[in-house]
């Protein structure tokens, strides 16, 4: 999976001190991302600010997924769980409470991060292939609770009403909130990586056995891990469903969506702390590419099945991943 | 005084029963060996004290404490060490973060701080230059050959500071000269009081290193006594000639 790097000694210990360049780098990138909102000028500003939404949203998911699909090596193919969760808690708190899902997000990710820790009660008694499958039931099972549960609008879901800014900006607060998140997630990621929490989630991956005999309460770490993965996608998914002003079953509970987590991990390299973010911005660039220029037919999806299919061809590790084991990877990207 | 203590421990594969049954006990401070024919049990054995399997019958003490069924995490913590007889080794991490990962606690407070101390660090160091290894530091331990993941295997046991070692024939199949290092090893580390219990072929490593020798064949303890008794007891001979 992951080929890690070689430490010098000096690095092993201080948790490799990141260098200047690649600061100035990330400094440039996140100023721009930042400052995109001002750029009233674009001509298509409310579609670059919709994308750019919707990359930071998923490079929040992306990252959270990796902590338990990259760094543990366990499969979720259920992780939409917790966006949709995230957005019913935020959803009923402003249909119920009025109190704007910008501020209930955090408690969204709070409940989020407990189903999340219940759900892995269940799903850990399986490992491979059983725990993805356990995950992709865990999924169906909670699409048909709330598809059911009238308290929640059952099928329909929630009708929210629309955010109170003013037109001209209304979208501008969501971007923001997403990149908050994204901002928060790859820091989760990266400390993560560099804790000795990232070691002992890194041990399991390689062998349960030897980790827990090695001193791993491994069970408490997989929870851990699951809970941590789970955070995120709860804040985002009460962004989102905000922004979409409905919380519907299908909208948030499709396998699509759940499959977007893994492709964009793989594809950017799981395990990796920058991979995510290159694999959500990848992914979700291309769809729009692709929907542009072939419109949203089956042509797209053929389209974007073969682009994602040549990039793993090439880049087996993902595009991180890969680049790193080949000692081609910029330091700038150079996360982990 | 009795260290570890097996009473009456019982594991069994579907039909196959791998321990029958099985008592004895390590003296606190000893070498034991443990030996009898292929499938006689002993890496079950092994299991059944570390935790990695659960027991279907009897009772394991450790320093007059119960251990049965304790999670192997449990049982690290307490203080008994154990390597693998095929080495399992965390390919992907390095041979000091192979090490380093003695010392992460089972919390969230493992969020904190970086993957590894400075003071984890020279432990690590001392341990791989006591073994011989502290070249191989940095290396991904898939990378190292089968007698350095022997080595490796050793060096992690000592992390935890244990104070008993489990080991899982460390001499099968390492050339001559590894060997002779191996045990000149297990030697200084009992010689600091650290209680051993191998698993181990060679008959000559058996008899040089052990005060006490378990025999088991079929699942069950055939014997426990000095290696002079063992030597001559006619059940081992009958165990050990069944086999061949
Ligand atoms: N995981 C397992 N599943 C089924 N049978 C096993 C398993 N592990 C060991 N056995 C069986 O238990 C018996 C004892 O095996 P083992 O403890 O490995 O013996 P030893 O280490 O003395 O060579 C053998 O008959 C072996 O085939
Ligand atoms: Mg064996």
């Amino acid at each position: 999976m992951t080929d890690v790097r070689t430490p010098t000694p000096e690095a092993a210990v201080t948790s490799s001190e990141p260098n200047r360049s690649r600061w100035i780098v990330l400094a440039v990138v996140l100023a721009f991302v930042a400052l995109l909102p001002f750029a009233r000028w674009l001509e298509s500003y409310n579609y670059v600010l919709q994308v750019g939404t919707i990359i930071l949203m998923w490079v929040a998911m992306a990252s959270s997924w990796n902590i338990l699909g990259g760094y543990t090596g366990y499969t979720s193919l259920g992780h939409n769980v917790f966006f949709g969760i995230g957005a019913y808690v935020g959803g009923m708190l402003l249909v119920e409470a009025g109190i704007s899902p910008f501020i209930t997000a955090p408690l969204a990710g709070l409940v989020a991060m407990i189903t999340g820790a219940i759900v892995g009660l269940i799903t850990f008694r399986a490992k491979g292939p059983a725990f993805i499958i356990s995950t992709i039931a865990l999924l169906l099972v909670i699409f048909l609770l709330l598809d059911n549960w009238e308290y929640v609008g059952g099928a329909n879901g929630l009708s929210l009403p629309l955010a109170p800014f003013e037109l001209s900006w209304v979208k501008v607060p969501f971007y923001y909130g997403m990149l908050v998140s994204a901002v928060l997630a790859v820091l989760l990621g990266y400390r993560v990586a560099h804790s000795k929490m990232g070691l002992a989630l890194r041990a399991i991956a390689a062998d349960e056995v030897k980790a827990e005999v090695a001193g791993i309460d491994t069970r408490r770490f997989k929870l851990m891990a699951y809970a941590l993965s789970a955070f995120f996608p709860g804040v985002v998914g009460a962004i989102w469903g905000y922004s979409l002003t409905y919380v519907r079953p299908t909208a948030f509970f499709a396998i699509s969506v759940a499959a977007q987590f893994v492709l964009m991990s793989i594809i950017g390299g799981r395990g990796t702390v920058a991979g995510p973010v290159i694999g959500a911005a990848f992914i979700i660039m291309l769809n729009e590419l692709s929907v542009t220029y072939l419109g949203g037919s089956e042509i797209n999806l053929a389209f974007t099945g073969l682009i994602m299919v040549l990039a793993l061809l090439f880049f087996p590790l993902g595009l991180v991943g890969t680049l790193r084991a080949t000692n081609k990877l910029p330091g700038w990207l150079d996360w982990d | 005084m009795a260290l570890l203590e097996l009473d009456q421990v019982t594991k069994r594969y579907g039909g196959i029963i791998a321990v029958n049954e099985a008592t004895f006990s390590v003296e606190k401070g000893s070498i034991t060996s443990l030996i009898g024919p292929n499938g006689a049990g002993k890496t079950t054995a092994f299991d059944t004290i570390s935790g990695v399997i659960e027991v279907d019958g009897g009772k394991i003490r450790y320093a007059g404490k119960d251990i049965t069924n304790l999670r192997p995490w449990a049982v690290t913590k307490l203080g008994i060490g154990r390597t693998f007889q095929v080495t399992r080794e965390l390919g992907d991490m390095t041979v000091l973060e192979n090490l380093a990962v003695a010392g992460v606690p089972n919390s969230f407070s493992s969020l904190l701080g970086g993957r590894i101390q400075k003071d984890e660090y020279d432990k690590a160091m001392e341990v791989l230059t006591f073994l011989g290894i502290e070249k191989l530091a940095n290396e991904l331990s898939k990378r190292l050959s089968y007698g350095q993941r022997k080595l490796l295997e050793l060096a992690a046991v000592l992390m935890i500071e244990p104070d008993m070692i489990l080991l899982d024939e460390p001499a099968g199949g390492v050339n001559p000269a590894l060997l002779d290092r191996i045990l000149d090893r297990i030697q200084a580390i009992n010689d600091t009081g650290i209680t051993f219990l191998i698993v181990e072929h060679n008959m000559d490593v058996v008899m040089r290193l052990s005060h006490s020798i378990v025999v088991m064949a079929h699942g069950q303890v055939l014997i426990q006594n000095t290696p002079e008794v063992v030597r001559n007891d006619e059940r081992v001979l009958d165990a050990y000639l069944g086999e061949a």
